[in-house]
């Protein structure tokens, strides 16, 4: 089963290179701990979900590169062509030639209605290169203009015209110390749409991501392109092919309705995070050894502790004493310390995967008073390597990590429409009050949602 | 058949008979117990019992003989025998208050597996359930898989009260699982598309013009046709042997009239009805008499009320009339409009088996099958039937729910975002 990739945006298109590059170069690396023949049903499998194959061999991405300004486009088509591996397809891009300025009314209202249609046929094409299509990631950033306003149009045309498929939206949380001054604005109004039209919100928090690369990768001179690959690299571990069961060696045909289904059925629990254990410079990887036992333990401590990566985690936390009623079952400033999830899926990769020890991860004091651990968690696991690590594991959850930088935004964003501040930007386009307190309400009732777990 | 009854039968060669009749049965079956085993179930021994039990999921399970159902624990196949006998009307208690576990009850389930063998084509069904399929085939109607009852699910005991963000999940999840089985459906479809284009003209058959999965399966994989060979032969066996059952079963049925004969006789009960404890039953009593005379009373007050009305209603002139009459022709138009439905539903003039998918080119004489246009055509309005069902039975439980908001003032009813 495939997936279509629609690359919204600077952002997004610049991302959604850089994944496409991880999967290719995955899928190719050369592999100590898999047998031949089970390296290419890896293979074939990768190929059949994210590229198509044109007659000169070469596999084309299967995806839609959109952007209002036509730099970056043209960039990441020739960093493809001429990587001499992989290619976009030579039909498969839309670009104008001004961009959205920031302002998500310009990208929702104007650009959004203009190049529908082009955009829906783009879409179309590469949906029928689909022998079966499982659904669509769309890239796009969350704060900016074109990514987020067209990214949130074309969701809602994607959920009209293919409401069989699944959509799940890769979305890119902006800096905390922003870049843009109505970053909050366009934040609330992407979030708030998406969450109408999306069956799932994958959440990448620039912050984060930022301080991987400086902590783990000893990166001096941070660049996007670092924090791209960072993301690229997470996103690949989790959608590289899987067994489909417990001793079985076939991979999983279709991966994103598996994810969701184990982690995003409540229509108000949407957004979910990922957290990657090891993750280091290819240098240091040479010298590094790992357990299952030692990297599942930093693993569950990031995901209780809502550490992002595994230096500087809080031992300090603990899950609350189970036996005790969990609605209420402390003050909310103790508890906030604690990460309550409502499901977790987690995804190992590697050597000796079959002996990896998941006890801790199925305690109920992790999870909700609603759900059992046997329906909140799961795992996925092959024999395979990612890339170079010999293990790595990763985890998908869905928690409540997002509560208090979603808070932060809703905040500010409702401090500066309280004094109307930007507001006439907006309405300028057809974006007026109503729809912007329609999604203070929205964010509010998930903010609720998640803090009452 | 009667020369051969008046012929004198040799006693050992009737002796012989009766094991040779079911062990032809048993060929039949799918998983088929020893002659002995019958022989020991008669007598209730507990050796017996597990194997008849699984022998009866066998026959029981809607799902075919080699899926992974028979790798049911034995006490969760019993429970599902048990479900299975009663959603098919089988009367007898004994076999319904046998323990769970599946230790006991041999004579019970030779008794029940006689009545499926004798009240209809359970062996004709069996057979054709696991029949090998050479073509590409799809069922034309639903109707097999909604009237068998499906495995048993355990039923899970809410103790307590229920958290309705849990019955959200599981519908979520629901949706979701409906998602993936449609895109694999149209995945299958996608390919064998492609497989009967790519195969265009290949077919021996000219009628059929194409290969079928299998027989394309066939051409990649030559080892597999050593598979199919075997399993067509051991199909042939299983024919072979219920025709030989055909002219063998009659010592058979003597020989359950006897197994029969030595069970305890159960009083004729038409359906089961709860288990009353003794000190109760006196009660009972009373009650049935109270209702008996309640039921005389209210019907002689209805009388006179039926009377005194229609004599009211008489009299309200022309309105009263009108609006009876239209009524009566909404009521008339509703008739019609269901007959139709019905008609067209049930329009199909061929049987409800599942057909082989043909591909014909566009233009060529039709032929003596069914044309997918017209199954299409079936089924778009059964679904607009069902979804007229659905619209209604979503309006009842709307009503419902206003209901019980308005009985807790103050609150208001928000519904989730992106329904």
């Amino acid at each position: 089963m495939s997936i279509v990739t629609v690359q919204l945006g600077q952002c997004g298109n610049q991302i959604g290179f850089e994944v496409f590059d991880a999967l290719f170069s995955d899928s190719h690396c050369p592999q100590k701990f898999c047998s031949k023949r089970e390296n290419e049903a890896y293979q074939a499998s990768c190929k059949e979900r994210f590229f198509s194959e044109e007659e000169d061999g070469v596999p084309v991405a299967r995806a839609v590169l959109v952007d209002m300004e036509p730099k970056v486009i043209n960039q990441t088509l020739s960093k493809a062509a001429h990587s001499g591996r992989w290619k976009y397809g030579q039909h498969s891009h839309l670009c104008q030639k001004q961009g959205s300025g920031n302002n998500w009314a310009y990208g929702y209202s104007v650009h959004g209605p203009r190049h529908e249609e082009s955009i829906m046929n783009l879409i179309q094409k590469e949906v029928e290169k689909c022998d079966s299509l499982s659904g669509f990631f769309i890239v796009m950033s969350m704060a900016g203009g074109t990514g987020s306003g067209l990214g949130a149009f074309l969701t809602q045309n994607l959920q009209d015209q293919y409401s069989n498929s699944l959509k799940m939206n890769q979305i890119i949380w902006p800096y905390g110390t922003g870049e843009v001054i109505v970053q909050n604005y366009n934040s609330i109004l992407t979030l708030s749409h998406l969450y109408r039209s999306s069956d799932a919100l994958l959440v990448h928090e620039n912050d984060a991501v930022h301080k991987i690369c400086a902590k783990l990768m000893n990166i001096k001179q941070i660049s996007f392109r670092d924090i791209n690959q960072v993301l690229a690299h997470q996103l690949g571990s989790v959608f590289q092919p899987t067994y489909s069961g417990e001793g079985s060696f076939h991979y999983r045909r279709n991966p994103l309705v598996d994810l969701m289904e184990d982690l995003v059925p409540h229509p108000e629990f949407k957004m979910l995070g990922v957290r990657n254990i090891p993750q280091m410079s290819e240098n240091s990887l040479a010298y590094s050894t790992f357990t299952w036992a030692g990297l599942l333990k930093h693993l569950r401590q990031m995901l209780i502790s809502n550490a992002k990566m595994e230096e500087g985690i809080d031992w300090q936390v603990r899950p609350p004493l189970s036996g005790l009623p969990t609605l209420g079952k402390m003050p909310l400033s103790k508890e906030l310390h604690f990460n309550t999830s409502i499901a977790n899926l987690v995804i190992l990769r590697g050597k000796d995967v079959h002996s990896a020890d998941l006890g801790a991860f199925k305690d109920p004091a992790l999870y909700t008073s609603w759900l059992e651990p046997v329906t909140a968690f799961n795992v996925w696991k092959t024999q395979r390597a990612f890339s170079k690590y010999e293990k790595s594991a990763a985890l998908v959850s869905n928690s409540q990590s997002l509560v208090k930088p979603l808070d932060m935004i809703v905040g500010k964003a409702w401090n500066m429409f309280a004094s109307k501040a930007y507001l006439h930007q907006y309405t300028k386009f057809g974006i007026e009050e109503e729809d912007f307190l329609d999604g203070f309400a929205l964010l509010e009732q998930v903010i609720a949602s998640y803090s009452n777990l | 058949m009667g020369r051969r009854r008046r012929r004198r039968v040799d006693p050992a060669d009737a002796a012989r008979a009766l094991p040779e009749a079911i062990a032809v049965l048993t060929r039949t079956l799918p998983t088929g117990p020893s002659p002995e085993t019958f022989r020991r179930a008669k007598f209730d021994r507990p050796e017996a019992a597990p194997a008849l039990w699984r022998l009866l999921f066998c026959v029981l399970s809607p799902m075919p003989a080699d899926g992974a159902s028979p790798s049911l624990a034995l006490e969760a196949q019993a429970r599902s025998v048990k479900a299975a006998l009663r959603f098919q009307g089988y009367p007898r208690r004994a076999l319904a208050q046998l323990p769970d576990d599946g230790s006991q009850g041999g004579r019970e389930l030779l008794l029940a597996l006689a009545w499926l063998l004798a009240r209809g084509p359970t062996l004709e069904q069996l057979l054709a359930q696991s029949r090998v399929r050479l073509g590409d085939e799809m069922p034309v109607c639903e109707c097999e898989s909604l009237a068998s009852p499906g495995p048993a699910v355990p039923s899970v005991e809410a103790d307590g009260c229920v958290d309705t963000r849990h019955l959200q999940w599981l519908m979520g999840k629901l949706r979701f699982r409906w998602r993936k089985l449609m895109a694999s459906q149209q995945e299958q479809c996608a390919l064998l598309g492609k497989i009967h284009s790519y195969t265009r003209g290949c077919h021996s058959d000219r009628s059929l013009g194409h290969l079928s999965v299998t027989e394309t399966e066939l051409l990649r994989d030559p080892e597999g046709g050593q598979q199919l060979l075997q399993r067509l032969e051991r199909e042939n066996v299983r024919l072979e042997a219920a025709l030989e059952w055909r002219r063998r079963e009659l010592v058979f049925w003597q020989w359950m009239d006897t197994v029969l004969g030595a069970c305890p006789p159960e009083a004729s009960q038409p359906t089961f009805l709860p288990e009353i404890p003794a000190q109760g039953a006196a009660e009972l009593e009373l009650v049935v008499r109270e209702l008996q005379a309640l039921q005389e009373e209210l019907q002689a007050a209805v009388e006179p009320r039926r009377a005194a009305w229609e004599a009211r209603v008489g009299g309200h002139g022309p309105e009263w009339s009108a609006s009876r009459r239209a009524l009566q022709e909404a009521v008339r138009q509703d008739l019609v409009a269901l007959q139709w439905a019905w008609e067209r539903g049930g329009g199909l003039t061929q049987p409800h088996e599942p057909h082989r998918l043909v591909r014909t080119e566009a233009g060529a004489p039709e032929g003596r099958g069914l044309q997918a246009t017209e199954v299409i055509e079936v089924l778009r309005s059964r679904e607009a039937c069902l979804e007229v069902v659905l619209g209604q039975l979503q309006g009842q439980c709307r009503q419902e729910l206003a209901r019980l908001v308005g009985t807790l003032p103050g609150l208001i009813w928000i519904p989730p975002p992106g329904r």
